[in-house]
């Protein structure tokens, strides 16, 4: 599993202030595989210290078979990856990408769509507008950005929806009311957000207070991993024993040691990473949406893609 | 009611009927007449505006007897019970929770029409009470035989003898059923009723 593709940056696009778009076509000249609105890729970028590997929604046409687009934002909290692909990437630079995954597709009997981007959210929500222009569906775009120089891509959403596209600057103090979003849509409307975390939670509860069932309510947010203590990780089948360091996921130390454990989103949603606990001595730093309550209490669960644990050790059965 | 363990895993099972306090307004569609449970739902409705929409007509009397205050539409029989309830939906806005309380093929036409409108499982709930009787779906002739009360029934569009399953599909909201001589013309089972 986790096959990648070799593929080679071949275009870098300034979009707005410390936001870039980056396309990237297959090393071979030959034809990707077609992805869904709302899929990701996960890039395997080559830093100084070793692979590390972010996940980016696709952005554009899920039918070009020529190349992928992706936008990035460089975090101020970067952790490297966003600040390598804005400061060392070049073009002409090969990278391994993985193959297209869906954590965030459209409801296809929908007979109306809202799709709503926070930010550079609005990434997945391009790629969901093109498909869904191509169907010749329903649906409006809600983008909420800081100022008028951050509405990225907001041109390209235009040509796909048109007049329903509508932008909410918070520079100008407009702001997106949930309620007033939701309220009198017909039965069969389905509504989708990728943006920051805030954003989402509030989404959910405006949602489920307006009586929208979780089934017509759809969002995206990716989680990088949070950095904490050092600790060590044994894996049981193999008496190895890995160091993990305190910017590092222990996914990626796994794979800095030459694991390989099973990763998707590697944000904490998909479940994918799912570890099973043999023994740990410290405490549990659970970041992830994916495990339940009870999951969590039980300490036999950990997705090593964003939780950790406080200093000490713990014991995987890989 | 205890729901009865199913055959097989497609049949169905339906739960004692509660509202739904997610939602915001509620349609309440009544295809038979089940008086305990009419009284005991309105006795304590939900939060939201209510409509109930009544197809049977001795469900609809003792409506009216009860005193209900709740919006009642009466149509005369189950075809334009089904035409109110589309158009109701046609016109119905998210938040909205449906409530189907009848024999199966009443509450699973309403249900394919709720589907139709984009309606989730999570916002429709669905009670088997009246009749058993079992809507078929003939897998030969693909034809629908309503009302069959026994476990041979006649296909309505072949003429075949169909035994009647207990697989059901959610989507044609009907039973499966089969040619019971096609291996060995003219033997059958002795005929029962087994859906009164």
């Amino acid at each position: 599993m986790n096959t990648e593709i070799s593929m080679v940056l071949r275009r870098v696009i300034e979009l707005g202030p410390g936001i870039r778009e980056f396309w990237l076509e297959p090393e071979d000249g030959g034809e990707l595989p077609a992805y869904s609105g709302g899929s990701h890729i996960v890039l395997s970028l080559p830093l100084p210290g070793g692979i590390r590997r972010n996940p980016y929604s696709l952005v554009g046409d899920p039918h070009d078979r020529r190349k992928w687009r992706i936008a990035v934002r460089r975090q101020e909290q970067s952790r490297g990856g966003s600040a390598w692909l804005h400061e060392s990437a070049r073009e002409g630079q090969p990278l391994k990408v993985s193959m297209p995954a869906n954590l965030f597709p459209m409801a296809r009997l929908a007979r109306h769509h809202i799709l709503i981007a926070g930010g550079i959210g609005v990434t997945p929500i391009v790629s969901h507008a093109r498909e869904l222009a191509r169907l010749g569906h329903s649906f409006e775009v809600h983008y909420a950005h800081r100022a008028p120089e951050f509405g990225v891509l907001v041109d390209e959403l235009r040509q796909l929806a048109g007049g329903d596209v509508y932008c909410y600057v918070a520079s100008r103090n407009e702001m997106l009311d949930f309620r007033q979003l939701l309220a009198e849509r017909p039965l069969g409307t389905h509504a989708y957000l990728c943006g920051p975390q805030g954003m989402v939670e509030n989404f959910h509860q405006v949602a489920r207070d307006m009586g929208w069932p979780d089934t017509h309510v759809h969002s995206e947010r990716f989680l990088a991993p949070p950095p904490g203590e050092a600790f060590a990780v044994k894996l049981a089948r193999s008496g190895r024993e890995v160091a993990v360091t305190g910017d590092q996921s222990m996914l990626e130390a796994l794979e800095a040691a030459g694991a390989e454990p099973p990763f998707l989103c590697r944000g904490g949603a998909c479940g994918q990473c799912e570890t099973e606990v043999i023994a740990c001595d410290s405490a549990f730093q659970h970041n992830d949406l994916f495990l339940s309550q009870p999951e969590r209490d039980s300490g036999r669960k950990i997705m090593p893609c964003v939780s950790r644990i406080a200093g000490g050790c713990i014991t995987i059965n890989l | 009611m205890s729901a009865a363990a199913p055959s097989i895993k497609s049949q169905p099972v339906y739960h004692a009927l509660e509202w739904d306090a997610a939602g915001v307004s509620h349609l309440l569609f009544v295809a038979a007449d089940d008086r305990p449970l009419l009284e005991r739902l309105l006795a304590a409705p939900p939060r939201g505006d209510l409509t109930v929409l009544v197809t049977d007509a001795a469900a609809a009397d003792h409506l009216r007897a009860s005193g209900s205050d709740a919006h009642t539409v009466v149509e005369d029989g189950l075809a334009r019970g089904l035409e109110a309830l589309e158009s109701f939906l046609r016109t119905a806005d998210m938040g909205l929770r449906l409530y189907l309380v009848g024999c199966e093929d009443a509450i699973w036409q309403a249900a394919g029409i709720a589907a139709r409108y984009g309606m989730s499982s999570a916002e429709i709930r669905l009670f088997q009470t009246g009749t058993k009787a079992r809507p078929v779906f003939c897998v030969h002739c693909r034809a629908m035989t309503r009302g069959v009360r026994t476990n041979l029934a006649d296909c309505s569009g072949c003429g075949r003898t169909l035994f009647v399953r207990d697989h059901f599909s959610r989507r044609l909201g009907a039973y499966m059923g089969f040619q019971i001589d096609a291996e060995e013309p003219g033997v059958k089972p002795p005929v029962e009723v087994a859906y009164p």
